[in-house]
């Protein structure tokens, strides 16, 4: 509760200072529509070709091209920007401030930032995951439905622990955008069923860098093709990264006030 | 007797550096072994402050006062040594010590670039926890004080600086910090800023009952705000007590300004003689022979004016400075 007043508060300051930039609405319908555009021309061209993708049917892979807007809005609309402000924060010393504020501030470094307009993408992944469903014509029951949410929010908790420990280690090596800019790359790779991949890159998009469980899995998980071992595998995935992500972060914080030297 | 708030003894800091060498060559071997230096910051000072007392915290560049600011705030773990504020551990940034103290620096923005300040205010309030009611006299009162009303709704990237400052104080006070740690708050603001902030300080001490470490680069700051001063240098005490007592203590020589009727008399018998303007010569002479010189030059010159002087602060520090050197 106490949690959802402090991201009320942060959500206001943001759109505060986003109405100011009325143009970034343009530029961003302009680009969630552009690269929306490319993945489906993308898919028309392979489909006319092959009947089907590393085992998914074109409407299945539509599914997934919806997953991969949503999460990826959610990624845009708090958890990259507010990664990139603690590594700029670490970097000029404003993180001082959060630090001497009587919160979390983990809590607050992770939600400080909203990026409104990436609202968008998700609003599009919404819409290509319904016209989706639609053309699958598929029954969806409330087990399917719970799975699907289930495994978005395991994918979405481990895609923000893995940047979270990313942008910690800002508190070791001062630049570390680059990072964060291989894996926006890598995320792209997202966009298609990880079963498409060698197994090495799958292995690596599944357990080094974690797109498919943010994308793959539950895509899988709404068209109904998802065993419970990977739905288990997703949710431990997710608390073990939760935990190993707080452990980088204290250990950041120590050595950030010089406690571990 | 009530404990102190502020308690450091033996407080030392000490910060491991990786020297970076000139030179390219040397900076690519860098990438592969770094030399890591350890530098003590703080090294070893001690001082109490009591409630509700203003002490000014005085140092060049990289004496430290930062430093010891940052371990008093919980952002820095000391190395050794004991800090207590309120008579928590600062370090453990316990939310009831982190709701009673707040931090500002000169050089850092806490508002939000783009919105309005008002709106980073409110952020504030959520974050603080600070009732509806409370928070809106709060703002009032701060608006009043230092004339923010202008100010609140115009995006703080359109403020000057010295609004800005006054925003940023603003913000940090919300929320009714018991202590407040003051870093460099007046620091390239013009003169007239500077005295609203100052008389700002001492208004805020006396309603609030507050306790004030302020550090600054601007004697007058000190002078004007606090009877009491800490002065560092290299991370070691130089000196800490009345204001008036460094003065005395590192002066060895007075300013005697003594008003004739042209420059053509040759003083120099009197004292080493510093200018001389309009007729008004300033001397500075060995402040044991003061009254002996004053004597003598209301002899034996047809004097109209005369005027005995310390030496202006910033000199004093200048001679704490380097003697603490030594």
């Amino acid at each position: 509760m106490k949690y959802l007043r402090l991201f009320g508060a942060f959500l206001r300051a943001s759109i505060v200072g986003e109405a100011a930039y009325r143009i970034n609405f343009f530029i961003q319908l302009f680009e969630s529509l552009l690269s929306l555009g490319i993945s489906l021309a993308g898919l028309a061209v392979i489909f006319s070709h092959a009947d089907t993708l590393g085992g998914w049917r074109p409407d299945e892979v539509l599914a997934l091209v919806g997953v991969y807007f949503l999460v990826g809005g959610v990624i845009g609309l708090v958890i990259q920007p507010g990664m990139e402000q603690l590594i700029e924060s670490v970097r000029n010393g404003t993180l001082d401030f959060t630090l001497t504020k009587p919160e979390d501030a983990q809590f607050i470094v992770s939600i400080r930032r909203v990026e409104i307009w990436k609202l968008m993408d998700i609003v599009l992944g919404l819409g290509v995951l319904a016209a989706a469903l639609v053309r699958l014509g598929q029954e969806i029951g409330v087990l399917q439905a719970a799975e699907f949410v289930g495994m978005l929010l395991a994918g979405a908790v481990i895609i923000y622990s893995f940047w979270l420990i990313l942008a910690t280690l800002s508190f070791w090596f001062v630049r570390v955008e680059n990072i964060l800019v291989i894996f926006q790359s890598m995320y792209e790779a997202g966009r298609w069923p990880v079963s498409l991949y060698p197994g090495w890159l799958r292995y690596g998009l599944t357990f080094i860098v974690p797109v498919a469980f943010a994308t793959t899995v539950p895509a899988e998980a709404l068209t109904g093709r998802l065993g419970w071992e990977t739905m288990l595998g997703a949710v431990a995935m997710a608390l073990v990264l939760l935990v190993v992500s707080r452990v980088f972060w204290r250990a950041g914080l120590r050595r950030y006030s010089g406690a571990s030297a | 007797m009530t404990p102190p708030v502020v308690h450091i003894r033996d407080l030392r800091k000490v910060y491991v550096v990786s020297q970076q060498q000139a030179g390219a060559r040397a900076a690519l071997q860098g990438l592969i072994h770094r030399r890591k230096v350890e530098v003590p910051a703080v090294d070893g000072i001690s001082f109490d402050v009591a409630a509700g007392e203003i002490v000014g915290f005085l140092g060049p560049n990289g004496a430290g006062k930062t430093t010891t600011l940052k371990i008093l705030s919980g952002l820095l773990h000391p190395t050794s040594g004991e800090a207590t504020v309120l008579g928590y551990a600062p370090w453990k940034r316990e939310r009831s010590f982190l709701r009673q103290m707040t931090l500002v620096m000169g050089q850092r923005n806490q508002l939000i670039w783009d919105i309005p300040a008002i709106n980073s205010f409110e952020l504030n309030r959520v974050i603080y926890r600070i009732p509806v009611e409370d928070y809106r006299r709060t703002v009032a009162e701060l608006t009043d004080l230092l004339d923010l009303g202008p100010l609140l709704h115009k995006p703080v990237r359109n403020l000057s600086l010295g609004e800005r400052m006054k925003c940023e104080i603003a913000a940090a006070l919300l929320h009714r910090p018991k202590v407040v740690f003051l870093d460099e708050p007046t620091i390239g603001l013009d003169v007239t800023m500077q005295r609203r902030i100052r008389s700002f300080i001492a208004d805020y001490k006396r309603r609030f009952e507050a306790t004030i470490l302020l550090t600054s680069h601007y004697m007058t700051d000190v002078e004007t705000l606090s009877r009491r001063v800490v002065v560092i240098h290299h991370g070691r005490l130089l000196f800490d007590g009345d204001l008036s007592i460094l003065v005395r203590k590192f002066t060895s020589h007075k300013t005697i300004v003594v008003q004739l009727g042209d420059c053509q008399a040759d003083l120099s018998s009197y004292g080493d003689v510093v200018s001389c303007e309009d007729g008004r010569t300033t001397l500075r002479v060995p402040k044991a022979e003061t009254a002996h010189v004053t004597e003598r030059l209301l002899a034996d010159l047809p004097v109209i004016d005369l005027l005995v002087e310390d030496p202006p602060i910033e000199e004093v520090i200048e001679r704490v400075f380097a003697q603490g050197a030594q």
